[in-house]
């Protein structure tokens, strides 16, 4: 076996053929019979509001979140290398990465001060 | 040049990115033009992957498809689910900016990069020699310090940027649970808190007020939101059902 | 607390022995050389048949187990035992009706269950289940693939899934799936850091992101002694991951009925079922592989008859052994606890989970420094001085933390005495207190200062 990525393809292909014949092919199993109460959106027991919360609108916050979440994401993508080859790295390495993340964690002590890290 | 199967590979995956480029132009909803974006992410990683550039196409995935699209998707559903692409110049000359600056950065790239000359390509089996990760750690910590360290400084400035668009500072501190009973105590009204919606035996939900002692709805005991869209409903089917039932217990009907 | 203390002391114990067993590259040690690639399409579907069989199982001794805890059988009708159970809820499933919300997306309403349903299971193809075994006439590992970023592949792929969360919940077109999937993807990105960080001390120690290598380098030391904070970020984070309880905010039924899933019936629905399943397989055997040597028998059947118990099919037995010892901590997990309160889940990832395990991450680095001689040529010396500085760092922290916390919580005057109306509203009396009333205050003054012992002790009481 050359690539190591074919067999995980083939298993993608198990996964994915799974999923695909299960929910197109098996949806033609159950019954159908309409009814307008059927296909309105779940709200328990009351008249369902015509659209999701804010016309379907996520709130704003979510978009620090998601800004924080790619700030440690680019900084862990950073560590992975680092850890690995640690040990042809040296000392010098070290030093840049725990200088490296006292800088990110400035960013990280201004969110929390700031209160961007309060959830309510 | 390219095995069998690698260009089995791309003519498959080739024409999926191609498509999911033209969706990000042609489709209409915005979500939709987010997750054809995620498909041609996904794809450069898979062909970054095919090139033996393993770690920097697992990368590709994890920050540009897990992270960054899902900021992307996230600010796409900022602006709701029906909502298509607006064709009112907000800015004037907007149109014509873009178009001038969208071609001089092309003929700008062009000319860089057909202008570049490169050296003799040393090969992929000495370059991974010591492992792809290690080799791609030596060149991060020790070529390209500089570039590194640069890093956090943008993403400093990106948590900064992020905490001044979407951040809304609270003005005051918000009451603790133990502060908002303290002050239904000293205002003297709904001291254990509002009534809840009526339980009755034929329904249970949030609009149908409970009943007072005396039998009439309570109004408290529904959202005001209900209450402005009239949705409220009568309770007096469910109740008149319920007390027709306890008379024929406590009666003693014959069936 | 007491977890920061005696981080470095646990760090010092192990950390010698793992040191000299390192390769020289970071490349997969398993040999897929002898694996043709009809070979890896039978391991291919075996992985995938084992998967759905562990599934099938796994809810069935969920149900079990929770029912024992709650003193009640568990589904013990269908089949033996109930073990049929699932495969009859599957098909019934399957013959339910296939709603789609008229407010729906059509499109997108379809494919998130798929992507939930389909990215479940690659993750599982780089997780080694055992050593090299003979099938077929080939001689080739229990692993379906390896590769030099195998574990980074595992979150590349539980990115792509937060995809299905959050396309499941927009495009559904109502207001408790919207929320149910907004939460679980805040959720899930919060707790992937977390995630992502704690492997990080993993990579030190093991050189390589390889699974195999991994394996391989805790032949002498299982990394849950020299990164034990790590292994408990990871099982905090993994349950996070999963979306389980009691971190499975997304689907509180008092506030969000069935979170991002609602609005789903049928197939749709069981896709979602089987990805969460399927998903706690993949952390489970991703934690096995990490942090409790993988399919590796444990220490002390090791050595009997010269590694008998760690060769061939064996290391299938001890895998799956571990993986579901944390199938059974799930079940457990969901038996005991109530569930978080939002905010205080994310608190507890934002505030503690990150920048905790990143300093453990430095501290790890620097002991590791030290015994790759990095501080100087007299290693043991340079560890010992290196952990002993770490640790007095995170005593005096934890000493810092908890005066802090000390001064906070003091715990008000309490006045024998109290006016029940000083604050403008009746306050009930705390234990040992006594109600000031205006009448006893008359009685008083007329008795003297000896007071009622009798009227004291009903107070007591009543508090």
């Amino acid at each position: 076996m050359t690539n190591p990525y074919v067999p995980l393809l083939f298993l993608a292909a198990c996964g994915v053929g799974f999923a695909v014949v299960s929910v197109l092919g098996l949806s033609f199993v159950g019954p159908r019979r309409y009814n307008r109460a059927k296909v309105d959106a779940y709200e328990c027991g009351i008249e369902p509001t015509p659209q999701a919360l804010g016309g379907g609108k996520v709130p704003v916050k979510y978009y620090l979140t998601a800004m924080l979440f790619i700030i440690f994401d680019i900084e862990s993508v950073f560590l992975y290398p680092f850890a690995v080859a640690f040990s042809k790295l040296g000392l010098f390495a070290l030093v840049e990465m725990v200088l490296f993340i006292l800088t990110v964690f400035v960013a990280y002590a201004y969110v929390w001060r700031r209160g961007g890290l309060e959830w309510d | 040049m390219t095995s069998g199967g690698e260009a089995v590979l791309f003519w498959i995956l080739a024409p999926v990115s191609v498509l999911g480029a033209l969706g990000l132009l042609l489709v209409r909803k915005a979500v939709h033009v987010a997750l054809g974006m995620a498909v041609v992410m996904i794809n450069l990683g898979i062909f970054y992957i095919a090139q033996n550039a393993e770690f920097l196409g697992i990368v590709q995935i994890v920050v540009y498809t897990g992270a960054v699209m899902m900021l992307f998707i996230f600010v796409l559903m900022l602006i709701g689910v029906d909502s298509s692409d607006s064709l009112v110049e907000t800015i004037k000359g907007q149109k014509i900016a873009g178009l001038l600056l969208s071609t001089g950065l092309g003929v700008a790239l062009f000319a860089a990069i057909g202008s570049a000359t490169f050296a003799s390509p040393i090969g992929l089996k000495e370059v991974n020699a010591g492992g792809n990760i290690t080799g791609m750690a030596v060149l991060i910590f020790g070529k390209y310090v500089w570039a590194f360290e640069v890093t956090s400084a943008l993403l400093i400035t990106a948590a900064l940027a992020a905490m001044v668009l979407a951040h809304r500072e609270r003005l005051t501190p918000r009451p603790t649970q133990r502060q908002w009973s303290e002050r239904r105590f000293q205002v003297g009204k709904n001291l254990a808190g509002l009534p809840a919606p009526g339980v009755y035996a034929r329904r249970n939900a949030v609009d149908t007020p409970a009943l007072l002692p005396d039998g009439t709805p309570s109004e408290a005991s529904v959202p005001r939101v209900l209450t402005a869209r009239e949705q409220v409903n009568d309770p007096e089917p469910y109740a008149g059902a319920e007390r027709a039932i306890e008379r024929e217990i406590e009666e003693g009907t014959n069936r | 607390m007491s977890l920061i203390v005696s981080l470095a002391a646990g760090a010092q114990n192990g950390v010698h022995a793992i040191a000299p067993s390192l390769a020289s590259a970071d490349n997969p040690i398993a040999d897929f050389s002898d694996t043709p690639w009809w070979l890896s399409l039978i391991k291919a579907l075996l992985v995938f048949v084992f998967l759905l069989i562990n599934t099938l199982l796994v809810i069935w001794f969920e149900r079990r187990v929770i029912g024992r805890m709650q003193q009640r059988p568990g589904p013990n009708r269908t089949g033996p035992f109930g073990l049929l159970q699932t495969l009859a809820d599957g098909l019934k499933l399957a013959f339910k009706e296939d709603l789609t919300p008229k407010n729906a997306d059509k499109v997108v309403f379809l494919l998130a269950p798929m992507i939930a349903g389909a990215m479940a299971f690659i993750s599982f193809s780089i997780i080694p289940m055992g050593p090299v075994v003979s099938m077929f006439g080939h001689r080739t590992p229990l692993q379906l693939t390896d590769t030099p970023v195998a574990v980074l592949l595992v979150l590349a792929v539980a990115g792509v899934g937060v995809y299905g969360i959050i396309m499941a919940g927009w495009s559904s077109g109502s207001t408790y799936p919207l929320l149910g999937g907004l939460r679980s993807t805040a959720q899930v990105i919060s707790y992937e850091i977390a995630m992502g960080l704690s492997l990080v001390a993993v990579f030190l120690y093991s050189g390589s992101m390889s699974t195999s290598q991994i394996v391989a380098s805790q032949k002498s030391l299982w990394f849950i002694i020299p990164a034990f904070f790590s292994f408990l970020v990871y099982v905090v984070t993994m349950v996070g991951e999963t979306n389980r309880l009691p971190f499975d905010l997304a689907e509180g039924e008092g506030e969000l009925t069935g979170g991002f899933h609602t609005e789903y019936s049928s197939m749709k629905f069981a896709m979602f079922f089987l990805g969460e399943y399927v998903n706690m397989f993949t952390v489970s055997a991703l934690a096995t592989t990490m942090f409790l040597g993988g399919w590796q028998a444990p220490p002390g059947i090791a050595a009997i008859n010269d590694g008998m118990f760690n060769q061939g099919w064996w290391g299938l037995l001890w895998f799956v052994i571990k993986l579901w010892s944390f199938m059974f901590f799930f079940v457990w997990l969901r038996g005991s606890l109530p569930r978080v309160r939002y905010d205080q889940f994310m608190r507890f990832g934002w505030k503690f989970l990150i920048p905790v395990t990143l300093l453990w991450v430095v501290s790890v680095a620097f002991i590791r420094g030290a015994q790759l001689a990095f501080f100087g040529e007299s290693t043991r010396t340079a560890t010992v001085i290196v952990v002993g500085v770490i640790s007095l760092i995170a005593l005096a922290a934890a000493w810092l933390w908890e005066g802090q916390h000390e001064a906070a919580a003091v715990p008000a005057e309490r006045p024998e005495e109290i006016d029940p109306f000083a604050g403008g509203y009746p306050v009930p009396p705390m234990p040992g207190q006594r109600l000031r009333e205006p009448s006893q205050q008359a009685e008083r003054s007329l008795a003297g200062s000896t007071g009622h012992p009798e009227l004291s002790d009903q107070e007591e009481s009543r508090g």
